[in-house]
């Protein structure tokens, strides 16, 4: 009989069955995932961004598939605010696990206006802040890498979450991580969420345009892993871990040894995005590999692993 | 859904490969049984769905067997699952339940497809399926035209029998096209009247008909080009006709267009890049008509297609 490994870990105040989420993008609206696995088996699951209004998403091909990785330019397709709440909020209830939604918007008016009718749903955990979308207002400029825009987003959103715990999706295509990360903690951020999407581009070389339609789209899977782990690590040690913060890590997260790394390099819970597109129950695979590790450790609680890189 | 199980209706399930084989240039034919469970899943499949299959972990052919064209991007990783029709699907009956197997017809065009040349009897694959919504065939139907362009062929081939097998009072035809003799899927034979047929519709007892963009074989021109002088040598009621379609977008416009032209119901099947062919990464959009005049909307080719009415469809590219 093996000694019983605790799995939970409180992420700002919320206790979660084990540190493995679904990453936003990737699993929906989490109801398609149910065909595939037992979704209560989860520690959470990050749904899709939701906007104010409906969005019908960028021109295809949205995809393109690269050595080790992918390139996608969805466009934040989604139902928008209002059916979000009266068609899937009701599913989410159902679920038996964490639901955090992810939030986007092309104004700071329209992330208070998501943020504060989310705040009100008991099922909604928390919220996850999508910052790498473009501001219409400043001519288009990323929310996520101006600290000064960063700071006037979180100050707005986290006057309206309530009890919610507010989640910061931070995006790697800037100089200094760590600038942007304190940006979000010191206006107010419960969590850090890291890393977005790199942005990336692939030509056809027969016809000299970019694959995409978008042009340019975010690069995920293994091929970013090494990187993710490093700006993990280092908003962790210079931002999060002096101001008590967690981290959910994630970015090209494919088995529990992946995952144990991303925990290791300072994250408290971790996200699995572009393996769940090839297994679509990657991440119960990856819960049972990190108790083994646990097991093997002599580690009894999995919480004790974050942060300690030697 | 209960408790945050839904009812199943597709899942990730093994296939042991029974044979693949060389079919005529780049194209193959891969023969499949699947696992107990997965033929429960697969048992009434209907022509036009469609499975994802992992391939990710398959290694490279000898250098020799690559084709030239291929040799500078062979090596390249594949990482996401690959989508495939089905150009026949057989369920047995057996004591523990059905027992199915599926016949797949692929190109090889890439470093994915490349690697599918490796694989040999007794090996074993991940798939997951049975994925997204078939061809529709309505009581009233008295003739299907079926409109094949190049790859587009193997589940018109699927449908040719499935009709024969389940509606044998409809009349079938089939239209097979490509650029070139040589880019056709099929065995071509002459046939007792008509010229040029495939072979694989005539075992079917399905009549064909064969164009090419370059003349090689049958008819010169575009294959919707050979439907629409079909069309206007025939009567036809269209309340009893339905074209099924599936190849290149460029055809299948054509295929729209001749529909309308003929006031004929068209299904459509098509292909769009997908990360994951369940709906979780919203790459495969489709854009449709809304029912509101001007108002479009994306559907998902892999979840409320790959089928389509011709009719609702925005295509990319004009016939």
């Amino acid at each position: 009989m093996t000694e019983q490994i605790d799995l939970t870990v409180d992420f700002a105040g919320i206790m979660l069955a084990n540190p493995v989420l679904t990453a936003s993008g990737t699993c929906g609206y989490a109801d398609e995932l149910t065909e595939f696995m037992d979704v209560a088996g989860l520690g959470g699951v990050v749904t899709k961004s939701i906007t104010l209004a409906p969005r019908k998403g960028n021109p295809t091909p949205r995809i393109v598939e690269t050595d080790a990785g992918m390139l996608n330019a969805i466009g934040l397709a989604n139902i928008g605010l209002e059916r979000f709440v009266s068609e899937k909020i009701p599913v989410l209830q159902r679920l038996g696990t964490a639901v955090f939604v992810n939030v986007a918007g092309q104004m700071i008016e329209d992330y208070v206006a998501v943020a504060e009718r989310l705040a009100q749903e008991k099922v909604v955990s928390g919220l996850e802040l999508n910052i790498s979308c473009p501001n219409v207002k400043q001519g288009g400029i990323s929310f996520g890498t101006d600290p000064t825009l960063i700071r006037e987003i979180i100050g707005a959103v986290k006057k309206v979450c309530g009890d919610k715990p507010l989640i910061v999706k931070l995006t790697p295509t800037v100089t200094d991580i760590s600038a942007t990360a304190r940006a979000a903690v010191e206006a107010g951020a419960d969590a850090l969420s890291m890393v977005n999407t790199f942005t990336a581009m692939v030509i056809d070389i027969e016809t000299r345009r970019p694959v995409l339609a978008n042009r340019t789209g975010g690069l995920s899977g293994p091929a970013i892993k090494p990187i993710a782990v490093y700006l993990v690590n280092r908003v962790y040690q210079e931002v999060a871990k002096p101001a008590g913060i967690p981290i959910l890590g994630g970015g090209g997260i494919r088995n529990a040894t992946d995952a144990v790394e991303f925990m290791i390099a300072g994250a408290s819970a971790v996200t699995i995005g572009t393996a769940t597109f090839i297994q679509p129950n990657t991440a119960l695979h990856i819960i049972d590999g990190i108790r083994q590790y646990c097991t093997r450790k002599g580690i009894r609680s999995v919480a004790e692993l974050t942060g300690t890189l030697r | 859904m209960e408790n945050g199980v839904a009812v199943r209706h597709k899942g990730v399930f093994t296939a042991e490969v029974l044979s693949n084989q060389q079919i005529r240039e780049c194209y193959y034919r891969l023969n499949l049984v699947l696992d107990p469970i997965g033929s429960r899943f697969f048992e009434h499949v209907v022509p036009g769905q469609f499975l994802e299959i992992d391939l990710s972990g398959l290694s490279l052919p000898p250098e020799r067997h690559i084709p030239a064209e291929l040799r500078d991007i062979a090596a390249r990783q594949v990482l996401l699952r690959r989508p495939f029709s089905f150009s026949d699907v057989v369920t047995t009956p057996t004591q523990d339940g059905p027992c199915v197997k599926l016949e797949i017809v692929y190109c090889v065009l890439g470093p994915a497809t490349l690697r599918m040349m490796t694989l040999k009897s007794g090996d074993v694959l991940s798939l997951i399926g049975p994925l997204g919504n078939g061809f529709k065939i309505f009581q009233t139907l008295k003739l299907a035209v079926l409109i094949a362009g190049g790859m587009g062929a193997p589940p018109l081939l699927h449908l040719g029998g499935y009709l024969r097998r389940h509606f044998p009072a409809v009349e079938t035809i089939c239209f097979a096209g490509a650029r070139s003799c040589e880019d056709l899927p099929f065995t071509l034979k002459i046939g007792n009247l008509t010229g040029l047929v495939v072979d694989e519709f005539d075992t079917l007892g399905v009549a064909s008909q064969v164009a090419t963009d370059d003349g090689s074989a049958g008819f010169k021109g575009f294959v919707t080009d050979c439907v629409r002088h079909w069309l206007e040598n025939h009567t036809i009621k269209p309340e009893e006709t339905m074209i099924f379609a599936c190849g290149p977008e460029p055809m299948l416009a054509g295929a729209a267009r001749l529909a309308a032209d003929f006031g004929l119901a068209c299904q459509v099947s098509m292909e769009r890049m997908m990360a994951c062919g369940i709906g979780l990464c919203q790459s495969c959009a489709i854009e449709v008509n809304k029912g509101k005049a001007d108002e479009t909307e994306y559907k998902l080719c892999c979840k409320d297609g790959p089928v389509f009415d011709s009719r609702n469809v925005i295509f990319q590219v004009q016939p």
